[in-house]
Order: structure tokens, then sequence, then C-alpha cells
């Protein structure tokens, strides 16, 4: 689905963003990818949509390489390739049935969009991947009366209305509160296997990453230093990305699943620090037996 | 000298009495600093000196010096006194001191003084006679320029903004299809607005003949639009500028083109700032179409232009009055309509 052949990405500054990624994504994964600031993780994920363009190398999404020069054939690659932001992004003074329509737009003539005069089939869509975030009711209220968690669906339902193959995600989470987050991971999570659509999300905690993804890709200094299924993805490995022991910090939110579970499981927080004492991922069971 | 013996007195009375001994406290500006303050003073008094042509003389007891300098150098000292008993920074001050420097010279230049005010009172007298006595009549006689002055300020305004947006998407980097077209369109913008309003009413006036020849109004229209494509084309440029970034990336990443961006992007962000310019661009009209008038592009400038060649005051004054009721009307309905936009 998406194939990074020796990939770099180097910044007008001179500064490089990728180096010599080698990369295949089938269809239908849910990736995460996990790293520390700077580590290349937002770059990679631009690269994929032509936000950033890459350098040298070849970037194939689909059966199309990816050519970031051409503006009419990343228009069509950005139709296939839905995005989400960390600050959501929605024009916070239109209703939210506009801001999704906005994800319309490549289906739409311009005189069209001009006027705001969309096709009733264009409306039903919209509605449709309303329905499917659950805040269709919502959908003439004005965005910036929604709290996070429902900007950041309202944002799924923009991509979801572009009918996409592939979801990116940068940060989707890291403006909201811990049960907000795991809703909206959540959400994505079942978009993914309910439509087929490969999602890849780049996130900055680890216990996330481990409890939604198939896949966990590990990057440092834009390179990619762990690709494995999420089970390799232990304590140890992760500390070779991090290059530091994992701290409370990295897997902290994993208490609060939601409301619900949180309040029954009052022995989250405790495990924290524990996880992060071990340093492996058998440390539970090490613990239990000395 | 003396200004550095009677700052210490001040620093241990201050702060310790009042609050704890260990508080920090507002550094000391440089001695050496305020000792070139001093010489800059002492070389704008001796420029005041020079360049005073004014013969008038203040009598303070010890001699007699010249007032107007006496008056530039009685502002400089007090800054400079205030600037070291504050403890402000040198630079400041010395911005301070350029600026009286400058008004004093620009003052002393076109021989600014109050005195005419009181000293040629008795030839305002028929003039004040006419304002004071305002022909009430007159307003409703006139009725018809005053349609004309605001039919004039309404085209103008909807044409002028209209092409004032479309200059303006096209001049900020942030909605216009290259950096080429933003800047062209911006040196045009900066071309139009550094002709004043009055110069496009002499323009077109002697283009398309002014009130006598019957085209005095669409002279007056074609020069407020060109005075409001100015004004909008800055104002909402510099607006776009500023709007928020996340919302057009969004748009790129969906797959829009150029000029779908632009509208669902750009164009809401901006709405309410633009009908608020829109507004303030009427309000300016109403005004500029008066003195338009008086270069001979209609409505009721023209008609002041005729009282004035008469020396009729009292239907000037009218018209006058008229015009503060209209302008403030207009003035407080903008004001309600753009207190509803957010």
């Amino acid at each position: 689905m998406i194939r990074f052949e020796n990939v770099d990405v180097v910044y007008p500054g001179g500064f490089p963003g990728l180096k010599k990624v080698d990369l295949n994504i089938e269809a239908g994964e849910f990736v995460v990818i996990v790293g520390l600031s700077g580590a290349g993780k937002s770059t990679l994920i631009r690269t994929i949509n032509g936000l950033v363009p890459y350098t040298s190398g070849t970037l194939t999404v689909g059966d199309e390489v990816v050519d970031p020069s051409s503006r009419r054939q990343l228009r069509r690659l950005r139709s296939r390739v839905g995005m989400i932001f960390q600050s959501f992004n929605l024009v916070s003074r239109i209703s939210v049935l506009s801001n999704v329509l906005v994800g319309r737009s490549s289906q739409t003539s311009s005189w069209r969009s001009l006027l705001g005069w969309y096709r009733a089939a264009d409306k039903e869509i919209a509605f449709q991947s309303l329905e499917r975030v659950g805040i269709v009711e919502k959908a003439y209220n004005r965005a910036s009366a929604l709290s996070g968690g429902q900007q950041q669906r309202v944002a799924i339902a923009r991509v979801l209305a572009q009918d996409p193959e592939v979801i990116l995600a940068d940060e989707p989470v890291a403006s909201l509160d811990p049960p907000t987050a795991h809703q909206v991971l959540q959400d994505l999570r079942r978009i993914n296997r309910e439509l087929g659509i490969t999602t890849i999300v780049n996130l900055h905690h680890l216990d996330m990453a481990r409890r939604y993804a198939d896949r966990v890709i590990g990057m440092r200094g834009g390179e990619v230093v762990f690709d494995g299924p999420v089970e390799a993805a232990t304590d140890a490995a992760i500390e070779g990305v991090y290059q530091r022991s994992l701290t409370a910090e990295d897997v902290a939110p994993d208490a609060p699943v939601s409301v619900d579970e949180a309040l029954g499981a009052e022995d989250g927080p405790e495990e924290g620090p524990e996880v992060e004492g071990g340093g492996s991922a058998a440390s539970p069971a090490e613990r239990a037996g000395r | 000298m003396s200004v550095t013996v009677t700052a210490p007195p001040s620093a241990p009375g201050g702060p310790p009495a009042s609050g704890g001994a260990d508080r920090p406290e507002k550094p000391r500006p440089s001695v050496t600093g305020y000792l070139g303050l001093a010489a800059v003073v002492v070389l704008l008094i001796l420029f005041f000196l020079a360049t005073s042509s004014s013969t008038l003389v203040l009598d303070i007891g010890v001699g007699r010096v010249p007032l107007y300098p006496a008056l530039g150098a009685l502002a400089l000292v007090a800054v400079l006194v205030l600037g070291w008993r504050t403890r402000t920074g040198t630079l400041p001050i010395l911005g301070a001191l350029a600026v009286i420097g400058v008004t004093w010279w620009g003052g002393s230049g076109i021989g600014f003084t109050l005195s005419p005010l009181w000293e040629d009172l008795h030839r305002a007298e028929p003039v004040l006679q006419g304002f004071l006595n305002p022909n009430w009549a007159f307003i409703w006689r006139v009725s018809d320029a005053w349609l004309v002055t605001l039919a004039m300020a309404v085209v103008a305004t909807t044409v002028g903004c209209c092409i004032g947006l479309l200059l303006a998407m096209l001049a900020s980097p942030v909605s216009s299809p290259n950096t080429g077209v933003s800047q062209f369109v911006k040196a045009l913008n900066s071309v139009i607005r550094s002709i004043p309003d009055i110069g496009y009413g002499l323009l077109f006036v002697a283009m398309l003949g002014g009130t006598a020849g019957g085209a005095g109004p669409m002279a007056g229209v074609l020069a407020l639009v060109m005075f409001n494509i100015g004004i909008i084309a800055k104002l909402t440029g510099e607006t776009i500028d500023a709007v928020d970034r996340g919302p057009l990336e969004a748009a790129d990443a969906s797959g829009a083109n150029l000029l779908q961006r632009d509208r669902v992007a750009v164009v809401p962000q901006i709405l309410p700032g633009y009908l608020s310019y829109s507004l303030y661009v009427f309000e300016l009209n109403i005004r500029a179409s008066v003195v338009l008038g008086i270069v001979g592009a209609g409505g009721i400038g023209s008609i002041i232009s005729v009282q004035l060649s008469r020396f009729a005051y009292e239907n000037i004054s009218a018209i006058m009055i008229a015009l503060v009721v209209v302008v403030l009307a207009v003035d407080f309905l903008s004001l309600t309509i753009r207190r509803r936009l957010t």
C-alpha cells in the first residue's frame, strides 16, 4: 500500500528530516509510530501525502509514485489520503457540517465550493461520516462550540468524507485528556477495522501505542530503528528506540482507559512506576516472583 | 551634575521603608548613559537657540530669555529628570528627547503659534455670525444633493470593497497563487494607496468633467472606489496574513485546490474583520464625498463649494450641522452592526 524505498528528506535549511527510510505498509494495517520529539515521526507522516516533499528515494502510495513537484498529482493523492492533526485544524467559525464538507473538496467543482452549494449526495456522505463518529446531532453547531474530543471527531468525520484509502494521524490525541484520547483512538481503531482503511498514527505514549497498534515503528534521528508487531515492542525494545530507560511519563496514561474502567481499576497508577523500575516487559512477573 | 546629586536621597528613602529589605530593587541606569543624554539636551538647546526665528522674549527676573527655545529646553530637562528619578533606561529617554526635538523643529519651521487665534479674531466675526445663525430651511432645499452623496457612498463602498477583497486575497502570500503574484499585487496596492482621495477626485473630474459637465457624481464614485480599494486591500490583506494556518493545512491535505482552500479556510476566518472594515469605509465615504464635492465631484460638497463662493455662511452652517448628524447616525449604525460581528 505504502512503500518507502531509501527515502531521504532534507529540509530547506539543510536539516535532515528522514535518512534512508525503507518501509512497507500493507493495506488495512494499523501502524503506530513512536519516538521522542524531533525523531522524524511528523516528517514521515507528512511525506506520505506530500505536505513535506521527499528529496531522494522512491515513495509509492497505492500504485502511484508520489511526485512532490506535481500539484495536480499531489491533489489527487491527497484526495485518497486523509489527515488528522494534533490541533484539529477546524475552521472554528463555521458549522460542523461545513467543516466536514471540506473533505469533499476534491470531488466538488470549484464553483460549487465558491457558492457553498454542495450536491445532496456530498451532504449525505458528510452526514454518514458524522454518524460514524457519533456526533451527527451537532451538525449545525459551530465547530468552536464543541469540546476538544468532539472537535477531533469532527476532524475524523472530515477525513471519512474523503472516502480515503489511508488515514494519517499526526499526534491526534496530544491535546486531549487521557479518557478522551482513548475514545478518539478507539474510534480510529474501529474505523480501521470496519472500513479496512490503512491507518498510520504518531503517538507519544507507549501504552496507547501498545493498546491499539497492529505494528509499531520506532524512530530516532530520522531513521527507523524499530519495526515489528506490537508483541515485539517490549520495554527493552522501546528503551532501545528512546536510548534511555522508560519513565512514568511514557506509560502513565495507562490508568484511565475510559471513565468507567478508571473508576474500577484503582491500581492503574501504581503499575506505571513498576514497569519503569523493571525495565523489561517481564518485570511485573519478576517482581511477583521475588 | 546637579541631576546626579538629586537622585541618591530618593533611592534609600523609597523601597526599603515600605517593603522588605531583601526585595530586588529596580536597577539604576548607567550614569555615563545619562551624562550622554545631558550632552544631547545641551546640543538640542543650542540648536533651538540657533534656529529660533521668533523675537518673543520672556523676562524671568534675573534676565531675559527667548520664549520658544526656553519652552523647548524646559521640556527636555523635565524629561531627563523624570527619567532619572524613575530609573528608566537611556534608550526610551533618548527617544523622548528626539520626539521633543523634532516636534520643536517642525513647529518653528512653520512658525507655529496660537496668537492669531485671539489677535485676528475680529476678522472671523461675519463668519461666526453666519455660523451661529444657521439657515435651517436650506437643509431641505438641497435634499437632492444629500441623496446623491449617500448614493455615491453606497455604490463606491460596494464596488470598492469587492475589488479590495480580491486584491487582498491576491496580495497575501497566504492566499495568493504564488509569490510573484503576491509581490506584484502588493506593489500595485501600495501605488493605489499612495494617491489621496482628493487626488483621485481631481484626476477623475478632469477626465470625465465635473458637476458642470454633468458627470460629477460619476467622477466622485470612481475616486471613492480607488480610495476604498486602497484601504480595504491593506486592512484585509493584513488580516489574511494573520489567519490560523491549521485549517489551510487541513484543506490542502484533503486535496482542495487553491480557490477551494481560500473559500473554505480563509474567507470564514476573515469575514467578520472584512465586514467591519467595509462599514468603516462606508463612514469614510460619507465624509470623503463632501470633500470630493468641493473639487467638483457632485453631491453635498458641490453645494458647499457654491455657498462658500457666495459667502453664505448661514447656509454652510446648516449643511455642516446636518452633516455632523448624518455622520454620527452612520457611525452609530455601523457600530451597532459591527458589535454583532464576532
